[in-house]
């Protein structure tokens, strides 16, 4: 199968969406044909489909997403970019109050077919403001759909679910996986909303991980196959809705689960997910549940401080050792 | 919980001869204790009332540990409760124990602080395969003692054992004429032997055989408690009428469990006898850290052959159990040599 980085997988999407359904059309800030996307997730897009369909915005994150909830309730399918995830803040009223609220509130006579997606992240030393993790915030607002992709082939398999799904779908791309490739078949496909995948099968542990937090436990996965322990490691791929089967399931053969977050620990996903294994497998826990995830704090500037508080391989290992 | 010896590090509540509640007076036998060797009476150190018992019958304690309170009707005594202890237990062992109806607290945990997991309880339920209980004894006081001792002698000393013949016609007679038992005999004639083969009376010590001046032979005494081995010290020097009467005290008190410390130690070899039993031959255990040990058969009428003819004969068989490691088969088949020659020639045991 082919190789292909998780950013080109992305525009396969958008432009196989675009093709087939004209009312997509993607709006952010200078996703079109001048810039391309400040990842380049848009590159090529307003030169095949036009400026009317990939619309550049002034900086302003209310007016993007204000715009795009107005578009999906009268019969577009917007795919609105907030160039880093932190911006939602901008957004928020937007997001939490319409896009998620609309349908409900008008007894389901509209459709909210919005996606909003948001590079987002730590690791590449750009400090508090453009490196946070805050896909919790969302999960905790009823409406709207979380999803968080962690390779290629979830990448585009998802983000043509969401276009394609009826609701708001929060859509995190975290930035140091842009550039990872990995196989994508020639012919087309979706990942549905709410299935998790087993991204590495084992009988001891289970790690559930998001995100770029899927590879750092894969490697941390391989690590413990050399000190004989087998590590099941699942990637929920969307938060909500959350496969929850897929992920007690696992936890009833391994009996032990450790939970692997890049967002700070308080009250983050790991938080309820380790929850929902309380409620829904406590009998079959032999360890309590752990956590890895960021500790309560902003992400620092200093590149050595930032991988100080960023979950790593070792910590991952530590987790599963302290359970073992 | 008294020290009665130096060595001793616990000791068994045998029986409280008061009830909680119930008042004594200072001197008043308050409770029965049991160390490895010897039981105790405890009397009240004051007078009062036994406001509290800490440590049940048949519970072992360590020494200097409180057994109980006594104090005044009405004094504030403050007792600490232990706190209740919780089982570790992760919820899938707790699950696993459920189903199968087990008690957790019988099952020892493996996990990350002692956690019970559920490997434990499965390993737990492959051993209960076990045939049923009918009855669980504590192992305690003497019969743990005899348990470690015999273990540690097994483990340590590579036991041999090798029996002989002897014609006791000539014993039977002495034992009619003086009115003493064959284990009086017998005591003696061990003792003038260990004279002449003084290596039998040694123990080893790491890298050193340590022969004892003195011959003290212990005399290992069946009793409802179990077995206990009073000493007679010097049994070469002393003469058979002296031996048989110590060794009727000995024997009285180690049934009734009053034996001192001082009667209980020093012995440098021991005889057993499971005569009365019918027993012929058997392989005793060395009573650490001796070298050796004789074991005394029955004395029976048996068919011999002497000068052609078919004669009856009382015969009894010794059964020598040594530490290889101190002497070979040769110096103890001399030593059993010796003995039948004192026992067969049982005058000689008068001198």
């Amino acid at each position: 199968m082919r190789k292909v980085s998780y950013r080109d997988a992305l525009r396969e999407a958008l432009q196989e969406e675009m093709a087939k359904d004209s009312s997509v059309f993607i709006i952010g800030e200078d996703v079109g044909r001048y810039w391309q996307g400040a990842f380049k997730v848009t590159k090529g897009l307003a030169k095949k489909f036009g400026d009317e369909r990939v619309r550049d915005t002034p900086i302003s994150e209310s007016a993007i997403i204000g715009v795009a909830v107005g578009a999906a309730i009268t019969g577009m399918r917007p795919v609105a970019e907030i160039m880093f995830g932190d911006l939602s803040t901008l957004a928020m009223d937007q997001i939490a109050n319409q896009a998620a609220k609309l349908r409900y509130m008008f007894g389901g006579q509209i459709k909210v077919p919005l996606v909003i997606r948001m590079p987002f992240g730590a690791g590449v030393n750009v400090a508090a403001h453009h490196s946070q993790s805050l896909e919790a915030w969302f999960t905790h607002v009823p409406g709207l759909k979380v999803a968080v992709p962690s390779t290629p082939y979830d990448a585009k398999g998802l983000l043509k679910a969401a276009i394609r799904d009826d609701n708001p779908v929060m859509f995190f791309e975290h930035k140091l996986l842009y550039p990872i490739e990995g196989p994508l078949p020639e012919e087309e496909y979706t990942v549905p909303l709410g299935l998790a995948d087993i991204k590495k099968q084992g009988k001891d542990v289970t790690i559930v991980a998001t995100l770029y937090m899927v590879h750092k436990a894969l490697a941390a996965a391989e690590e413990l196959s050399k000190q004989g322990v087998d590590v099941e490691v699942i990637d929920p791929r969307t938060l909500v809705p959350l496969d929850k089967k897929t992920i007690t399931e696992s936890v009833k053969k391994t009996g032990r689960i450790v939970i692997v977050t890049e967002d700070c620990k308080t009250g983050g996903v790991s938080a309820e997910m380790a929850a929902m294994v309380a409620e829904e497998a406590l009998d079959y826990l032999d360890a309590p549940i752990k956590r890895v995830a960021e500790p309560d704090t902003p992400i620092p500037f200093s590149p050595s401080l930032e991988q100080f508080v960023l979950p790593d391989e070792e910590r991952i290992i530590k987790a599963v050792e302290e359970i073992i | 919980m008294p020290r009665l010896s130096l060595t001793m590090k616990e000791g068994t509540v045998v029986q409280w001869f008061k009830k909680e509640g119930e008042t004594v007076k200072k001197g008043d036998l308050v409770v029965e204790v049991l160390s490895e060797k010897v039981t105790y009476d405890v009397e009240a150190p004051a007078s009062g009332v036994l406001r509290k018992i800490f440590v049940e019958e048949g519970t072992d304690i360590g020494v200097a540990e409180p057994l109980g309170i006594i104090a005044a009707p009405d004094e504030l005594i403050e007792v600490a409760e232990a706190p209740e202890e919780r089982v570790i237990a992760s919820p899938a062992a707790k699950r696993l124990a459920r189903q199968h109806d087990i008690d957790l607290t019988q099952v020892k945990g493996t996990g990350p602080k002692g956690r019970i997991v559920k490997e434990d309880v499965q390993k737990f339920l492959q051993e209960q395969v076990m045939p049923q209980l009918r009855e669980v004894i504590p192992l305690t006081g003497i019969r743990k003692t005899a348990a470690e001792r015999v273990a540690i002698s097994a483990r340590e000393a590579p036991h041999s054992t090798i029996t002989m013949e002897v014609d006791m016609a000539n014993a039977a007679k002495l034992r009619e004429k003086l009115k003493v038992s064959y284990t009086d005999i017998l005591v003696k004639a061990v003792a003038k032997a260990l004279t002449e083969h003084p290596i039998m009376n040694s123990t080893l010590d790491e890298d050193e055989i340590r022969i004892f001046a003195a011959v003290n032979i212990g005399v290992a005494v069946a009793t409802d408690k179990g077995l206990i081995v009073p000493v007679i010290p010097n049994a070469d020097e002393k003469p058979i009428e002296e031996i048989a009467q110590m060794l009727e005290k000995l024997v009285d008190k180690a049934q009734r469990g009053t034996l001192s410390k001082e009667e209980l130690t020093g012995g440098t070899f021991t005889i057993t006898n499971l005569g009365m039993y019918g027993v012929d031959v058997f392989t005793p255990i060395i009573n650490p850290p001796e070298t050796a040990i004789l074991g005394v058969g029955r004395v029976a009428e048996r068919p011999t052959v002497s000068k052609g003819e078919i004669v009856a004969k009382p015969i009894m068989k010794l059964s020598l159990s040594f530490d290889h490691r101190v002497v070979d088969g040769a110096p103890a088949a001399r030593f059993l040599q010796t003995m039948k020659a004192i026992l067969e020639e049982a005058s000689s045991i008068l001198h």
